[in-house]
C-alpha cells in the first residue's frame, strides 16, 4: 500500500494538464454550463476530441491493434481525473471511450470493428445508447422495443426514452427483443444508423437543459442482419460487461473538489468563510469527495490487478453521488446568489450533475441493493 | 498507485488474523456483567508478538500499524493497540504499555488508564509523558465499552522530543482506525443477525428497509477504512483530520440503525453488539468530534486559498 503516484504518474498528469491549458478555450466554462448531452457540449466536443486523439490522449488505454497505446490502467485513469476536473470536455465521446468501443472490440465482427473503431479513435464518432423505454427504467429487463427477423433484415419496432446525444448522434446502440427469448433471455443488441428512415427524435426539456434528453422512436426501422452486435439473446451478458466497464472509475469527485475549491475562494472574497460553521460544512463536503475518491481508487486498483469488480463499484457510486450532493448543497446554502444569473457556470454545470448522478446508469437504490446481496451477502428479498 | 498490501504486509496481517482467532480474544460475557472485557492474556500476547512495533518498520509502516489498529477493533474485547502501534514505537518507544492517552487538560475520565502503565498528554505545547505510579489511578464507572479511570494523584509528567501537532495527526489516524474498526466488528455482527433472524417467513435481512440501510453503512464503514490507511501513509495532518471527522461522522448515523436492527437482543448484555457500539460512542467524540475535526480540515486546507 503506498497511496501515493510514481514520478512517471505525475509527468502524465502535469502533461494532461499543460494540453488542458493550452486547448480548453477562455469560454468552455460557459460551454460546460450545458448540459453533458446538450448541442453547445456536443459540438464542442468534437473539435476537441481530435486534438486529444492526436495528442494520444483520448483512447491510451485500448490496445494497441486498435490505435491505442496499451497504457496502464491508472494511467487512464489519471486521464479521466484531469478531465473531470475540467469538466469533462469530451462529452458523447466518453461513452465509445469507456465501454462502446471496448465492448465493440471484444463481440463485434471484424467488419463492425473496422468500421466503427477508426472513427472512435480518431474522436468524431457520436453514439447514442438506447437503453430506457417509458416502461423499463431501473427495470430494464423488462423492455419491449421489438426486432422482427424478415429475410436477411430486422425491422425494429418501439419507444426509446432519456436518450442522451440522440439528436446529433450517428449511431444508436440499441437493445430490442429479438427472437423466442423471454425475458432478459430475448434481447439483441443492434448497431442502428440514426438516419434510417423511421427513427424520429423529439428533444425533451429538462432542468439540465434543453437538448440534452430526448425520446427516440422507431417505426419500421429495418436494418441488416449484420448490424446485430452478438447472437439473439446474448445482449444481457453483453451489457452486464459493458456497464461494468462504465462504472468502474468515474471520477466525478474531481468536478465536485473544484467546484467545492472555487465556492471556498468566493465565500472568502466575500468575507464570510471565518464563520465556523461555514467551515465544517465546507470540510464535510470535502470529506464526502475524499470518501468518494478512495471508494473510487479502490476500484480502479482492483481493476488494474485484473480482479473482477463487484459491489465495490456500487459502493463507489453511492459515495460519489453523496460527495455531488454534499458540493452542491454547501453552494446552495451559503452562496445561494451564486447560482442565479450566468457569472459562476462552474456552478451551475456542477448542479445540473448532481441532480443526475443519483438517477442515471443504475439508480442509488438499485446500488444499495446490489451492495446488500453481493457485499454484505443478504438474502435476496422481494424487490 | 497502489491500495492492496506488500508481500511483508500480507504476511503479517494474516498472522495477525491467526491470533485474533486465539480463545484470549473471543467474545465472552463479563461475569460482573461489566460493560468491557479487558483480556490481560491477549494483550500479553500482543505485546509478545511484538506485533505492535510495526510501525517503524520499513516494509510494514504506518499503514500497517493503522491495519492493525483497525482489525484489532473488531474484536468484542477492548484491545489497546491505537496509541501503542501508531504513537509509541516512533514518540515513546522507552514508555511501558498499555498506554493512555489523554487529549485535553479538561479533567475527565480517561480510557485504559486502570491497565495503563504509562500515559501521554497530548493537549499542551509540547507533548508530556509519565509512568504510572501504583495507586494513581481510580477506575470510573462508565457505560462506554472500555476500562475508565480517573488519575487521583499527580505524576512526574516529563516533555517528549516530538513535534506536538505531529503527534496529534497521528493520533487521530490512530482514533479513526480504533473508530472504522469498532464499526465494522458491529456492522458484521448485526448482518450475521438479520440473515438468520426470521419474521414474517423471510430472514429480516431480505427487507429492503433494513438492506439499504445496511447498504449504506457499509460503504460508510469501507470509505472510513480507505481513508484512514490513506492518512497512515501519507502522514499528512488533514488527511488525518479527514479520516477522523468523516468516521465520527458515520458512527453517530450508523449506530443507531445497528441497534434498531437487532431488536431487542441487542440491548442485552449477553449480546456483544454493545461492545463496539458503545466504544463508538466514545471515540465519536474524541478531540471535539466530527465537527471541530472537519472544520479543522477547512480551515488548513483552505488556509492559503
Ligand atoms: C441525464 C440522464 C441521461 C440519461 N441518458 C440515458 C441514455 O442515454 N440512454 C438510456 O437508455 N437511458 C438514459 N437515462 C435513463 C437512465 O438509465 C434511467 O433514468 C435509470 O435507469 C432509472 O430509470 P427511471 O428514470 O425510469 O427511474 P425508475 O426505474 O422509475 O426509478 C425511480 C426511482 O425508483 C427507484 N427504484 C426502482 N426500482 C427499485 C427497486 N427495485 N427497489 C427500490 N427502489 C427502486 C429508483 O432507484 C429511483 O429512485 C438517462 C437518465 C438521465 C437522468
Amino acid at each position: 500500500m503506498d497511496f501515493d503516484w510514481t514520478e512517471e504518474d505525475r509527468a502524465y498528469r502535469a502533461r494532461i494538464r499543460e494540453f488542458l491549458k493550452k486547448e480548453l478555450p477562455s469560454d468552455w466554462d460557459e460551454i460546460s454550463r450545458h448540459g453533458p448531452g446538450s448541442r453547445e457540449q456536443t459540438e464542442f466536443s468534437l473539435q476537441f476530441c481530435p486534438k486529444l486523439a492526436e495528442a494520444g490522449l483520448l483512447v491510451p488505454h485500448w490496445p494497441q491493434e486498435w490505435g491505442g497505446g496499451d497504457r496502464p490502467t491508472w494511467e487512464h485513469f489519471i486521464l479521466g481525473e484531469e478531465l473531470w476536473a475540467a469538466g469533462e470536455p469530451r462529452g458523447a465521446q466518453y461513452m465509445n471511450v469507456n465501454w462502446i468501443g471496448p465492448t465493440l472490440m471484444r463481440f463485434g465482427t471484424e467488419e463492425q470493428k473496422r468500421r466503427f473503431i477508426p472513427e472512435m479513435v480518431a474522436g468524431k464518432a457520436i453514439w447514442c445508447q438506447g437503453f430506457s423505454e417509458p416502461n423499463a427504467g431501473s427495470d430494464l429487463a423488462s423492455l419491449r422495443t421489438r426486432a422482427e427477423r424478415d429475410g436477411d433484415d430486422y425491422v425494429i419496432n418501439g419507444t426509446k426514452i432519456w436518450t442522451s446525444y440522440a439528436a446529433m448522434a450517428e449511431h444508436c446502440f440499441l437493445l430490442a427483443r429479438a427472437g423466442a427469448g423471454q425475458g432478459k433471455a430475448g434481447i439483441a443488441i443492434f448497431i442502428v444508423p440514426m438516419s434510417t428512415p423511421g427513427i424520429e427524435v423529439r428533444s425533451i426539456p429538462s432542468l439540465i437543459g434543453h437538448g440534452d434528453i430526448h425520446e427516440t422512436f422507431f417505426t419500421d426501422v429495418r436494418v441488416p442482419a449484420a448490424a446485430r452486435l452478438g447472437e439473439e439473446g446474448e445482449a444481457w451478458s453483453i451489457i452486464n460487461y459493458s456497464l461494468a466497464n462504465e462504472r468502474v472509475g468515474i471520477p466525478r469527485y474531481e468536478l465536485s473538489t473544484r467546484v467545492l475549491n472555487d465556492m471556498v475562494s468566493e465565500l472568502k472574497q466575500r468575507g464570510d468563510f471565518s464563520d465556523p460553521v461555514v467551515q465544517a460544512r465546507a470540510g464535510s463536503a470535502a470529506a464526502a469527495c475524499e470518501a468518494a475518491r478512495m471508494l473510487v481508487y479502490r476500484t480502479v486498483d482492483m481493476k488494474a490487478r485484473g480482479d473482477i469488480v463487484g459491489a465495490e463499484a456500487s459502493m463507489a457510486r453511492v459515495a460519489v453521488i453523496e460527495a455531488d450532493h454534499a458540493v452542491t448543497d454547501f453552494g446552495m446554502e451559503f452562496l445561494p446568489d451564486a447560482f442565479n444569473g450566468r457569472s459562476h457556470p462552474a456552478f451551475l454545470a456542477h448542479h445540473e450533475r448532481a441532480i443526475v448522478t443519483g438517477i442515471a446508469a443504475g439508480a442509488a437504490e438499485i446500488q444499495l441493493g446490489l451492495i446488500a446481496r453481493h457485499w454484505l451477502d443478504l438474502p435476496k428479498g422481494v424487490h | 498507485m497502489r491500495l492492496h498490501p506488500n508481500d511483508d504486509q500480507a504476511m503479517f496481517l494474516s498472522a495477525l488474523d491467526q491470533m485474533m482467532q486465539g480463545k484470549s480474544a473471543a467474545w465472552r460475557t463479563s461475569p460482573q456483567w461489566d460493560r468491557y472485557e479487558w483480556s490481560d492474556a491477549f494483550d500479553r500476547e500482543l505485546e509478545e508478538s511484538g506485533f505492535l512495533d510495526c510501525a517503524i518498520e520499513e516494509t510494514l509502516g504506518p499503514v500497517a500499524a493503522a491495519e492493525m489498529t483497525f482489525r484489532l477493533a473488531t474484536l468484542p474485547i477492548a484491545v489497546e493497540a491505537a496509541a501503542s502501534a501508531l504513537l509509541r514505537p516512533k514518540f515513546a518507544a522507552d514508555l511501558p504499555r498499555p498506554l493512555a492517552i489523554i487529549e485535553s487538560d479538561h479533567a475527565q475520565a480517561i480510557r485504559f488508564l486502570p491497565v495503563a502503565r504509562s500515559v501521554l498528554s497530548l493537549g499542551g505545547d509540547s507533548i508530556m509523558s509519565a509512568l504510572i505510579e501504583p495507586h494513581a489511578v481510580a477506575s470510573v464507572e462508565s457505560l462506554y465499552a472500555f476500562p475508565m479511570g480517573v488519575l487521583k494523584k499527580a505524576l512526574d509528567w516529563r516533555p517528549l522530543n516530538a513535534d506536538p501537532e505531529a503527534v496529534r495527526a497521528q493520533w487521530r489516524v490512530a482514533l479513526a482506525a480504533e473508530l472504522a474498526g469498532a464499526l465494522k466488528g458491529a456492522l458484521a455482527s448485526v448482518v450475521s443477525h438479520v440473515r438468520e433472524r426470521h419474521q414474517f417467513g423471510r430472514p429480516l435481512g431480505s427487507f429492503q428497509a433494513i438492506q439499504h440501510r445496511l447498504a449504506g453503512a457499509a460503504t460508510k464503514v469501507e470509505a472510513s477504512y480507505w481513508l484512514t490507511l490513506k492518512a497512515a501513509q501519507s502522514g499528512d495532518s488533514i488527511d488525518a483530520a479527514l479520516a477522523l471527522g468523516y468516521a465520527q461522522d458515520a458512527s453517530t448515523k450508523v449506530v443507531y440503525d445497528l441497534h434498531q436492527f437487532m431488536g431487542a437482543m441487542g440491548l442485552t448484555l449477553e449480546h456483544p453488539l454493545h461492545r463496539w457500539t458503545y466504544r463508538a460512542r466514545l471515540l465519536r467524540s474524541s478531540l471535539r468530534g466530527s465537527i471541530n475535526n472537519l472544520r479543522t480540515v477547512a480551515v488548513e486546507r483552505w488556509r492559503a486559498a
